[in-house]
């Protein structure tokens, strides 16, 4: 127990120092009941005491330790050290730290540099901006009074901005954590906008590779900028109306890093739900509130403008006193040099006119003068007196108001002296004496001597006398009683009128009371006028008045002579003698001869025959269906037609004016060919194309017989020209025939052709169109440029070369449209459906919505089963045995299907057949055995029906084994010696 | 305000940008397909409790795979898949580019859109693929841009996925 007790504890060692150590027993009891323990202790004492183990020990459980130690007492436990370390390796070699810092802070001083250097440069603008201006003078002195720099002051006048939006958005989604506007200014949804700027972040990182922990820094947009601050978990946008300064980066990013340092957690598990970061829109609120806004004081603009005011209106006030004076000295002349107007006194006081004299109620107004001189009316006060002028015009003037002189009589001013000429009644007379006795106390003298006196019924006689001098009106009685005049007589309805008689007088119609009666006049020309009208003679009667006889002359029916002489007789009671012995009957036989007689003479009539039976009349005969209708030389003959029976054959009258008809009809005589009858031959001058001429001759050969003589000698003959010309115009109109040909311009010259226009590529060569049209190439010269016709024919020929679409797809234009109809990949439907979109800007439609996508999965299975099928063949030999015909028999199949299925996917199918053999014999002879080999299984497959263009061969040797070969084996491997076959898609 | 982003995948022409046209809420034209890749449109579904808006990401449809930009879909809470149900290969290009997505950014809940249901002569899924389908427990939709059968059915169903 005591060594127990010594071990446990070494005090007790000394303790119990009596007590004997060496009892082995007691070793052996120790070692039986703490012997385990004794050498865990002693293995850990050792541990404890040796500084290398111990070092070991720990260092394998410090990073654990470390990781569960609390946060805040490791921070600072190790901050001195941490610090001293740092501060000892930068004293060793300050390199390391350097290169480890550097790919953090390059960034950091790469952006600040670049913003100080933004800075720097537009302060210089600015201030280069303003050097030279007024502002610049201004701002100079501002500088020089506030002790700062002169750029200073620029940046401080000219960066006026605004900050009208910000937005704060999560950096892993996107999202918009907050937005916060200024008053008035107004956007799209923010919650989209921020999104679309994340994305537009993304893709601008995403094509450009930019690995940088950064976005987008500006994006600029006429007036508004968008300055975008990253952060760790937010982006911070700033819309800026303006011209904002670099400083406000810090600003911003100082809103930026407050916002992370307070709600650092909340922003990075943002999730979408704004209500988690409410204090957000306060800090969002200051960056809003930034803006700089130009000072408008300074410059004492009131001030001067008012100076300049007053200078204005004292200036102006002067010029218009002294212009409106000037004005009115011209009116004053103006109104001196007036007759009738004597100015006797004028001032100008206050602006204002006064003027006072004498004026002429005749003289001209003085107001009225007023207009032209730019005088003010309103500020004239003007004091006329009246009087009465003697001078002649005014005194001239008086008497015409106050006699009122008739039309007849003239006034006048003759040497200063007023003469009165023509006529005038004896009361006008009388007082125009009076007048001028009393004009003789100081006025002009007033002649009136030269004026003739008629009175009234001076005139009255003489209208008395003309109307009994017109023929037609008997005056019977006529006097005058109180200033009236009576008359009354007779008048014919067709003589003169009295009343129209008596406007041409100065008789005054009102006096004058007529009473007349109707009568019919005897007096030859009344009754030859009404003769005229109730006998209506016809067109070959005349009638006049033969010294105071009606004399009526030419031919007449019986009828109307029976009329005739009844109304003779009528007359013979008093009128005059009505003589109608001139005027031949004429019966209805004479008038029928008279009409045969005048066909006689037309020329292409022949008349056979005529006769009259029974008052009808008969005719017959030949006419040139050229000639003169016959029936409508009847009308104006009298000859009833309805009594007229023709009969008239057709035949062609050789008389040389028919037949010139008849050639201008047949012939079509070109514009540049003129016939004409010289002494009765037919004569054609001019030009013409020889087949013209062919056809004239004819026609002249067939004339020769008993016809005019058809000279044609005198046309020349233009054919190679114009057949030139005609095949050219064949050629052109061929063109303009072919689709995608447009035809601009086209002109012969010279015997040369010109031709210009527009043409498809696709479409018929110009050139080749000449060939049969026996236009000579060599003389055509063709100018054609290049366009592509939306015509549907070329749009599908250009789609073909441009989409080559697939034998399973078939393009085809139904009415007007381009239909595709099939089945094609996906990849080829979108570039089909892009072509349409295309094209119908153009107007042309594509209508791809009958293509369907087709499905590869079948044909890739079939190529899986190809793939894996081999021919084997016994060693040394390169046909295969018969066992392998199933299988040739089925891979024929397979070929075949798989063939036809590609091409309804519009691709070709290629079939790679390669030899193989095993690795016994030489390597050039299994090189030459396994060509063989795939030859001769192309050879069985062609013979079961693959077509042999589809199978390609090749021998591949040893060097492709199915399986490994074991080097030392003589007989080789018979998986080896196959064909296998691989598919190739085109 | 709560919002998820949804990213909408399928191969070419499968009428992802027709579904979207109609149903929800847009501001940029359909260029952004052609341009930038994408296009991004909002569609607000409402709960009894509560709005979820979901900020539809409508990807440019390839039948490529390849050029898929899976970046875009970094932070998306769920998918909407579309197939057009008369072409079968793109029920292959959908679930394709889910995997790839899964791959990428671990599982998320999705919705399966059977697209072009009103072309029902031209129909080529057979009935038996897609109860197999269902047997999965997939939200599986037969859609019609055209008619808007069950469109909206399926936002809601994926909002309510994507809102929990």
């Amino acid at each position: 127990m005591v060594e127990i007790a010594r071990n446990v504890d070494p005090d007790n060692h000394a303790l119990y120092e009596g007590v004997p150590a060496a009892d082995h027993r007691l070793e052996r009891l120790r070692q039986l009941l703490v012997g385990g323990e004794i050498s865990e202790l002693s293995r850990v004492t050792h541990l404890l005491d040796e500084p290398e183990q111990l070092a070991t020990a720990v260092g394998n459980v410090l990073p654990e330790a470390t990781a569960r130690a609390s946060h805040a007492q490791l921070g600072e436990a190790l901050a001195p050290a941490v610090e001293r370390a740092a501060q000892r390796s930068i004293q060793k070699n300050p390199n390391t730290l350097t290169d480890i810092l550097y790919p953090v802070f390059l960034p950091a001083i790469r952006k600040s540099i670049g913003e100080k250097i933004d800075q720097t440069f537009q302060s210089l603008n600015e201030s280069l901006r303003h050097i030279f201006t007024w502002h610049g003078l201004k701002w100079r002195f501002e500088a020089w009074r506030t002790g700062t720099s002169f750029s200073a002051v620029v940046l401080k006048h000219s960066l006026i901005y605004r900050v009208e939006h910000v937005f704060l958005i999560s950096r892993a989604s996107g999202l918009l954590i907050a937005h916060v506007t200024s008053q008035d200014a107004t956007s799209e949804d923010p919650q989209l906008i921020s999104s679309m700027l994340s994305a537009i972040q993304d893709f601008v990182k995403d094509s450009f590779k930019e690995k940088e922990n950064s976005g987008l820094d500006t994006i600029r947009f006429g007036e508004l900028r968008l300055w975008s601050e990253v952060g760790q978990f937010a982006t911070l946008v700033a819309v800026i109306r303006g011209n904002p300064p670099e400083e406000l980066h810090e600003v911003i990013r100082d809103v930026l890093l407050r916002i992370h340092q307070e709600s650092s957690r909340a922003l990075e598990r943002f999730d979408g739900d704004s209500s988690q970061l409410p204090g957000v829109e306060t800090q969002l609120q200051t960056c809003v509130e930034l803006q700089h806004m130009d000072s408008k004081e300074g410059f004492p603009w009131l001030v001067v403008t008012a100076v300049l005011l007053v200078l204005i209106v004292a200036g102006g006030w002067s010029f218009l006193s002294w212009q409106s004076a000037h004005r009115w000295q011209t009116y004053l002349s103006r109104l001196a040099a007036q007759p009738g107007i004597v100015v006797s006194d004028q001032k100008i006081r206050g602006g204002d006119f006064y003027v006072a004299g004498l004026r002429d109620p005749l003289a001209a107004d003085p107001q009225s003068l007023l207009p032209g001189t730019e005088v003010d009316p309103a500020r004239v006060h003007s004091n006329w007196q009246f009087y009465q002028s003697f001078e002649p015009q005014f005194v001239l003037k008086r008497l015409s108001a106050s006699l009122a002189p008739p039309d007849s009589v003239r006034l006048s001013v003759v040497d200063g002296r007023i003469v009165a000429e023509g006529e005038a009644t004896t009361t006008w007379i009388n007082r125009a004496r009076a007048a001028a006795q009393q004009l003789s106390a100081g006025g002009p003298v007033f002649d009136i001597s030269r004026v003739r006196d008629v009175s009234a019924e001076e005139r009255w006689q003489a209208y008395v006398s003309q109307l009994e001098t017109q023929p037609g009106i008997i005056v019977a009685d006529q006097n005058v009683r109180d200033g009236q005049f009576y008359i009354t007589g007779l008048r014919d309805p067709l003589a003169a009128d009295p009343q129209s008689l008596l406007a041409e007088t100065q008789v005054d119609p009102a006096r004058v009371h007529p009473s007349w009666q109707f009568y019919q006049s005897l007096e030859p020309q009344f009754v030859l006028k009404r003769l005229t009208a109730s006998l209506t003679p016809p067109d070959s009667v005349r009638l006049s008045v033969v010294n105071d006889r009606i004399v009526a002359a030419g031919e007449a029916t019986t009828a109307w002579i029976n009329r005739a002489r009844a109304a003779a007789q009528q007359l013979s009671a008093g009128g005059p003698v009505f003589d109608i012995s001139g005027v031949r009957d004429v019966s209805p036989e004479e008038r029928w001869q008279a009409y045969v007689s005048r066909l006689e003479t037309q020329p292409g009539i022949i008349v056979a025959q005529q006769n009259v039976r029974d008052g009808q009349f008969y005719i017959t005969g030949l006419r040139d269906p050229l000639a003169v209708d016959p029936q409508s030389l009847l009308s104006g003959t009298q000859v009833d037609p309805a009594r007229v029976h023709a009969s008239w054959q057709f035949y062609q009258s050789l008389e040389p004016a028919f037949v010139l008809k008849r050639l201008t009809a047949s012939l079509y005589p070109m514009d540049k060919v003129r016939l004409s009858i010289v002494d009765g031959r037919i004569v054609a001058e001019g030009e013409a194309p020889d087949t013209w001429i062919d056809r004239a001759r004819a026609a002249a050969r067939q004339l020769s017989e008993g016809g005019p003589e058809f000279d044609i000698s005198k046309v020349r003959d233009v054919s190679p020209d114009a057949r030139a010309a005609e095949h050219w115009q064949y050629y052109v109109s061929r063109l303009e025939a072919q689709p995608g040909i447009i035809v601009a311009q086209q002109s012969a010259r010279g015997g040369q052709f010109y031709i210009s226009g527009l043409r498809d590529p696709l479409a018929a060569d110009p050139q080749a169109l000449l060939s049969g049209t026996q236009v000579d190439p060599a003389r055509v010269h063709s100018q054609w440029q290049f366009y592509q016709s939306l015509d549907p024919k070329f749009v599908v020929k250009r789609l073909t070369a441009s989409l080559s679409p697939p034998k399973s797809v078939r393009l085809s234009i139904v009415q007007g449209r381009i239909v595709v109809v099939g089945e094609a990949s996906a990849g080829w439907i979108s570039r089909a459906q892009a072509a349409a979109d295309q094209l119908s800007a153009d107007g042309v439609v594509l209508d791809v919505s009958q293509l369907r996508e087709l499905n590869l999965a079948e044909l890739n299975h079939l190529r899986e089963a190809i793939q894996t099928t081999g021919i084997f063949f016994d060693s040394g030999r390169v046909v295969p045995g018969p066992e392998q015909t199933p299988a040739l028999d089925r891979l024929a199949d397979q070929l075949k299907e798989f063939a036809e299925n590609a091409r309804k996917a519009g691709v070709t199918a290629r079939f790679m057949l390669t030899g193989h053999s095993d690795t016994t014999g030489r390597e050039t002879a299994n090189a030459s055995i396994s060509a063989a080999r795939a030859e001769t299984v192309r050879a069985l497959l062609n013979k079961r029906g693959v077509a042999p263009e589809l199978l390609l061969v090749r021998g591949a040797g040893t060097f492709e084994p199915a399986v490994p070969e074991n080097e030392n084996s003589r007989t080789g491997n018979s998986t080896n010696r196959r064909v296998s076959v691989t598919v190739n898609l085109e | 305000m709560l919002q998820k982003k949804i990213c909408m995948l399928g191969g070419f022409a499968v009428g992802k940008t027709s579904l979207v046209r109609r149903f929800v809420q847009s501001i940029f034209s359909e260029n952004y397909l052609t341009t930038v890749g994408v296009k991004i449109d909002k569609k607000s579904v409402a709960f009894p409790d509560k709005t979820v808006d979901l900020i539809l990401w409508d990807l440019a449809g390839e039948d490529d795979i390849g050029s898929f930009r899976v970046s875009y879909v970094r932070g998306a809470t769920g998918l909407v898949l579309v197939v057009d149900g008369t072409r079968p290969a793109t029920l292959a290009v959908a679930l394709t580019l889910r995997e790839r997505c899964e791959a990428e950014f671990g599982a998320m809940p999705f919705v399966l859109l059977f697209n072009k249901s009103d072309l029902t002569d031209r129909w080529a899924i057979p009935e038996g693929e897609i109860d197999e389908l269902k047997q999965r427990g997939w939200q599986i939709y037969l859609t019609s841009a055209l008619s808007g059968e069950h469109v909206d059915d399926a936002f809601r169903q994926l909002a309510s996925m994507v809102a929990k």
